[in-house]
């Protein structure tokens, strides 16, 4: 079984490096959606490869909700957003796409580095837990700082946040229910949130670059 | 009596909540703001009771041992609702005259007034650090949109920086959470236990020190940002120049103290787990240090009174966490100077937004004369600043004398050198900026407003406070600010 949840890691890997690669808003709503079903399903593969009935609810929860808000229901308001504030691209980002990549991959080789130095007692269930989590962190903080929409950072800090979901499902076990579930409505709250935030910049300033946010200084 | 006492837990928890959904209810304006100060009066006097049990009894519990209040949660309970309730009583003032709500804007303020009010006392009531960190989300998420409550381009700007960098570093928390819960899984093996802060404390000694160490650097930077420690205090300046006056007031009068509550909690398990090597307190001094020399930086080159107070909220904080990382004598500085910050920076922001009214700018260049134009509220900026610089008589100074002690005790001598230096150049540029407001002949254009009895007393109680605690320590204080202090480390 942990070979299936090696793959689903892959999968969460390659799906942040196609955010970092696309500068079309639509696909990366839609990286993030596949980035959510594979969410969901790490804690059903978890489950499948040591099953405790104790843990059934939980895992039921914790799958459902991924699936719901990070699969369906953030992809969705994403998708909306971007209808009302009329952008598809994301034109010009500080950073350019190619440069991004470069800085990905490297992401990508410093977390490895970091998970080999922390020796986690839950990380043991498969070795890409760790190097996942930080490089979804630290990707996810790539796109907040190099991109220019206010729809990317919204994007960026979803990735932020599904970075800290895969570091929460290495040591799930032993964490309580009430924490899994706290991911979940933060990730839900916050992106409403942006999102009416999102909706209000764009009627007083008629478009959403954040680098045009510049009027308080110093 | 602990009974009693473990059921007020519940009544100050609730109040807020149920007030602020009585808010969206309320026809008027009048009345909704009497609900604001009589719920939060409400909740002072409870909260006042529950201290009383604290200080003078033993520490309380309530759903199991998902809630509690020691010595120094009880502590920062009382400076919130102090600070809640003069802030209180200041919005029906601000509200009333020169920025009238709408009758929807009201009861949007209202509630979202009262909310935060219950998402802070939620993070002081928690023993589990889950729910503490809820508590911290949901103060972020509420008081979102007290920043844009008179919508304009610079406070959406400002709302939009505060709720990107605020987020994050929520996230950032929440993984050092996590990483605190695996430290702790071969310790506590009952999930139940594992985030409860008691348990944690109990069993400190058996955490495994390597992922702590790391744990405590995320919750650093984590809730640092909503300390608004520098480098990550960028969102601070705008928020609490944009936001209206009673609003900027509760948020540097208690919102980030609430955030810097959270770190103390950790501060105790991380030394006992890593052999009291001073690994924290370290880290601690370093950022509080950085934070002090960014806002001297800032502070001399200030034009706008709303963010000169701002980046006073960075360096005063900066200072509390530098008195934390010294340790001994420093902690229970750092209590002593948590108080005198809040009530003097809540006094700060009302004046500075009383004037603003008036004279229509928060530019000090264009605010000269507020001693003449108003002489209560010029009175009461002038005196806050000085204050908050470290004048002699009153109490800033005072809790800033222990904290050179404490680093001078211990042979911190390079913090020593760049805590003094730092605090001259503060000296330095505020001073310039209160005297050039202070005197001179006030603009033509500003309209002088008649001062009322309530006016007198929201400047004048904190400034009599502040002066007597300057001046002469009453032995309960010192009781309490000590028993605060040894909850997070020995005091001598």
């Amino acid at each position: 079984m942990s070979g299936y949840i090696d793959a689903l890691l892959v999968v969460v890997l390659l799906s942040d490096l196609y955010l970092v690669y696309t500068s079309r808003l639509g696909a990366c709503v839609k990286a993030t959606a596949v980035q959510g079903v594979a969410l969901a399903l790490l804690p059903v593969l978890r489950f499948l490869e040591t099953p405790a009935a104790s843990e059934l609810v939980h895992v039921l929860v914790m799958a459902s909700g991924a699936l719901l808000f990070k699969a369906i229901l953030v992809p969705w308001l994403l998708f909306r957003a971007m209808r009302d504030v009329a952008t598809r691209r994301d034109v010009e980002p500080f950073v350019s796409t190619h440069l991004s990549v470069l800085f990905a991959g490297a992401l990508v080789g410093v977390s490895f580095w970091l998970a080999s130095l922390l020796a986690l007692p839950g990380v043991g269930r498969s070795s890409l837990f760790g190097p996942t989590a930080f490089s979804t962190m630290l990707i996810g903080f790539l796109l907040l700082v190099s991109r220019r929409k206010a729809l990317t950072q919204v994007v960026g800090y979803l990735v932020v946040e599904n970075g800290v979901y895969v570091f929460g499902q290495s040591v799930a076990a032993e964490m309580p229910f009430l924490v899994e579930l706290g991911i979940l409505l933060d990730l839900l709250v916050a992106v409403f949130v942006m999102g009416i935030v999102i909706h209000q910049i764009n009627r007083e300033f008629d478009h959403i670059d954040v680098d045009q946010l510049n009027l308080l200084k110093g | 009596m602990t009974v009693d006492a473990g059921v007020l837990l519940y009544f100050v928890l609730l109040v807020p909540f149920l007030g602020s959904g009585l808010c969206l209810l309320l026809p008027g304006i009048r009345s909704l703001f009497a609900t604001l100060v009589l719920g939060v009066l409400g909740t002072a006097g409870a909260s006042a009771v529950l201290g009383a049990a604290v200080f003078w009894g033993r520490p309380l519990h309530a759903a199991g041992a998902w809630f509690f209040l020691d010595a120094l949660s009880a502590y920062h309970l009382a400076v919130l609702q102090l600070v809640y309730l003069s802030s209180s009583v200041f919005a029906t003032r601000y509200f009333a005259r020169e920025a009238p709500l709408s009758r929807a804007g009201a009861r949007r303020f209202g509630a979202l007034w009262l909310g935060s009010l219950g998402a802070m006392t939620l993070v002081l009531v928690s023993n589990h650090l889950g729910l503490m960190w809820v508590g911290i989300e949901s103060t972020t998420l509420v008081t979102t949109f007290l920043i844009s409550l008179h919508r304009s381009k610079q406070s959406l700007e400002a709302t939009w920086k505060y709720l990107v960098i605020c987020s994050v570093g929520i996230a950032i928390a929440f993984m050092g959470i996590l990483l605190v819960g695996a430290s702790a899984t071969r310790a506590l093996p009952t999930p139940s236990d594992l985030m409860l802060w008691t348990r944690l404390r109990e069993s400190a000694a058996l955490l495994d020190p390597a992922p702590l160490k790391i744990a405590f650097l995320f919750l650093l930077v984590g809730y640092g940002t909503k300390v608004g420690l520098a480098p990550m205090h960028t969102w601070l300046p705008d928020a609490h120049s944009q936001a209206p006056a009673p609003v900027s007031a509760i948020f540097s009068g208690i919102m980030l103290n609430t955030a810097l509550y959270c770190l103390m909690r950790y501060i105790p398990v991380v030394e006992a787990a890593t052999g009291h090597q001073g690994f924290c307190l370290r880290l601690l001094s370093l950022f509080g240090l950085a934070s002090m020399v960014v806002a001297a930086a800032f502070i001399l080159f200030q034009h706008d009174v709303k963010r000169l107070l701002a980046y006073h909220s960075v360096e005063h904080l900066g200072i509390i966490t530098l008195a934390l990382g010294l340790g001994g004598l420093g902690t229970f500085a750092a209590m002593f100077h948590t108080l005198n910050h809040s009530v003097c920076k809540s006094l700060g922001f009302f004046c500075a937004g009383r004037l603003g009214q008036m004279y229509g700018t928060h530019d000090m260049r264009h605010m000269p004369g507020t001693l003449r134009h108003s002489p209560l509220w010029g009175t009461g900026l002038l005196l806050s600043l000085l204050a908050l610089i470290g004048v002699v008589p009153f109490a800033i100074f005072m809790s800033e004398l222990q904290i050179v002690k404490a680093a001078a005790d211990s042979h911190r001598i390079a913090a020593l050198v760049v805590f003094l230096l730092a605090a001259s150049v503060v000296f330095i540029g505020a001073f310039g900026h209160a005297t050039s407001i202070a005197w001179g002949n006030p603009p033509a254009a500003a309209r002088p407003q008649p001062a009322r009895l309530t006016d007198a007393l929201l400047v004048l109680v904190p400034l009599a406070l502040l002066l007597l605690l300057g001046l002469w320590m009453p032995p309960p204080l010192r009781d309490v600010f000590e028993q605060a202090a040894r909850v997070i480390g020995p005091v001598p």
